[in-house]
């Protein structure tokens, strides 16, 4: 079943410089796909423009059936950012239960939702800490837990781990790919810098190009879950990983 | 002389030493010079006077901080409402903000008489003078506390459908407290300078005179000492009121921002 559809569209601003332009894509529910390109190619504007914050200039978005606003007051959408956005001055449990409480969820429901995506990222002894208490890599599980709360049919995560060392970052990957399996049917879209971390999370890797952006092609991972450690010493994670870095060099 | 360099001992006992000697180099050079009290006088003589005058100054000091307070309330309601609104609206703020900077370039001792016209002399026309010099700090800081929340954060209640209301209460306020708290610690200086001004145009206040009264009286009659003594009460409140403005800046941010975070020990 399609989620996400993109015909057509593209983002001119008001300067002139066209961010997106004429990206075509068609994404099935469970899908994890990455986008990859390199500065100013247009991934995060795409992102922006499925999950509603921005509108096209041209073209259509259909998302879980309706327009990107629809999909967005459905609460069937959630974002993961590069920077983890935590309120400073709420607590760990409270930043996660954001979303029930702005739909004005019963504060016990809050709770126990919260508790429940905690323990899936392994932060259950958290749950009152204050962000500022936390290391990077466990304010950016908290910003998944977050959206995770709410139960997302569609997940949209730019650059997430971008500000992670390397060693934080795959066990990050690795506990994302955990809480997919987990988490039945939701469909994931992911942008990153980084070829080897779109192969190794995704199944299908889109290769985008600046100026203007464009989605220039798509690479087939036809590798099955779960994937782990043993993934990334194989050698089709190499040939997987060269394929995506030649395809951003033309 | 370790204990000394470190630790509490470390941030007191300098500024006390310095004090001791300044006062003490004061009672030395106007003895030594033969300077009369009525020009300047010695600090035995601002503390005689204080000592003879105690019940007097202390009934002014209580005028002036309740005037002050009051004043100070008001204008922290009046700012952070008003900031509020004009954050809640482009075009209000466009309208109306303008108005506020006008206000805030008017020197109050222009306007301090007019109040007194309007609302006679007395408690009232001096907090409202109060109110009115710290309230444009208020307005401002909170204003621009409001207009500066992280957009990201803007971003992420946006996707999640949170209301106007919701993100002002939830997301812009808590966001704009570090600057509002620096409005706080402006304004409540400023109310206590505002009090007493209110004192000199309005003269008594609420049938007790306040310091600024006092001074009046004191400078009136050549009773330096008495001069000094109440400037000394005005400038105790001040720091009174400001440090009571600190703790609740610590109380309020000291768990999460990084204005009021106790440093890292080594």
């Amino acid at each position: 079943m399609q989620v996400l559809g993109l015909n057509n569209v593209s983002k001119m601003y008001k300067n002139g410089t066209i961010a997106v332009q004429q990206a075509n894509l068609s994404v099935r529910e469970g899908d994890f796909v990455s986008f990859v390109g390199p500065s100013g190619c247009g991934k995060s504007t795409i992102f922006r423009m499925a999950a509603g914050l921005s509108a096209p200039t041209g073209g259509e978005i259909e998302i879980l059936g309706g327009s990107p606003d629809e999909a967005r007051k459905s609460n069937g959408i959630a974002c993961v950012f590069q920077e983890a956005t935590l309120l400073p001055w709420v607590s760990v449990r409270d930043n996660i239960a954001l979303p029930l409480q702005l739909r004005k969820q019963p504060r016990k429901r809050q709770v126990e939702e919260a508790e429940r995506v905690l323990h899936l990222v392994g932060l259950q002894d958290y749950a009152k800490a204050l962000p500022r208490e936390l290391s990077g890599g466990m304010k950016m599980r908290v910003s998944i837990a977050r959206a995770l709360v709410a139960n997302p049919r569609i997940l949209f995560m730019d650059e997430p781990f971008g500000a992670l060392d390397e060693i934080t970052r795959q066990t990050l990957q690795d506990e994302l790919l955990t809480i997919r399996q987990k988490t039945e049917r939701m469909t994931i879209l992911f942008v990153t810098h980084n070829a080897f971390e779109a192969v190794y999370l995704s199944n299908r890797v889109m290769v985008m190009t600046p100026r203007p952006g464009r989605i220039a092609g798509e690479i087939r991972i036809d590798v099955p879950y779960p994937r782990g450690e043993r993934f990334r010493a194989h050698p089709d994670f190499g040939r997987y990983v060269s394929e995506v870095s030649e395809s951003l060099k033309h | 002389m370790n204990a000394i360099r470190s630790g509490k001992l470390g941030r007191i006992v300098p500024p006390v030493v310095a004090f001791v000697l300044f006062v003490g180099l004061w009672q030395l050079i106007v003895g030594q010079a033969d300077i009369p009290p009525y020009m300047l006088p010695k600090p035995t003589d601002i503390v005689a006077s204080v000592g003879d005058n105690w019940r007097s100054l202390l009934g002014s000091v209580y005028t002036t901080a309740l005037e002050t307070v009051i004043g100070f309330l008001l204008s922290v309601a009046g700012g952070v409402l008003g900031a509020i609104l004009l954050a809640s609206s482009k075009v209000i703020e466009r309208s109306v903000y303008p108005y506020a900077i006008v206000l805030q370039t008017i020197p109050i001792v222009a306007v301090a008489p007019i109040i007194v016209i309007w609302f006679d002399a007395g408690l009232r026309s001096i907090v409202i003078i109060a109110f009115l010099i710290g309230f444009c700090p208020m307005l401002s800081n909170t204003l621009i506390g409001l207009n500066s929340t992280d957009q990201h954060l803007k971003n992420l209640f946006r996707l999640y459908n949170a209301s106007k209301w919701q993100t002002m209460w939830k997301l812009r306020i808590p966001a704009a407290l570090p600057y509002i708290v620096g409005g706080l610690k402006i304004s409540c200086s400023l109310c206590v300078i505002g009090a007493i001004v209110g004192e000199y145009v309005a003269g008594v206040g609420g049938g007790q005179g306040g310091l600024g009264y006092a001074i009046t009286y004191a400078a009136m009659r050549i009773q330096t000492p008495y001069l000094f003594a109440c400037g000394l009460m005005a400038s105790l409140l001040g720091i009174a009121f400001y440090q009571l403005v600190n703790w609740f800046s610590r109380k309020l941010l000291g768990s999460w921002h990084e204005s009021e975070l106790a440093p890292d020990n080594d």
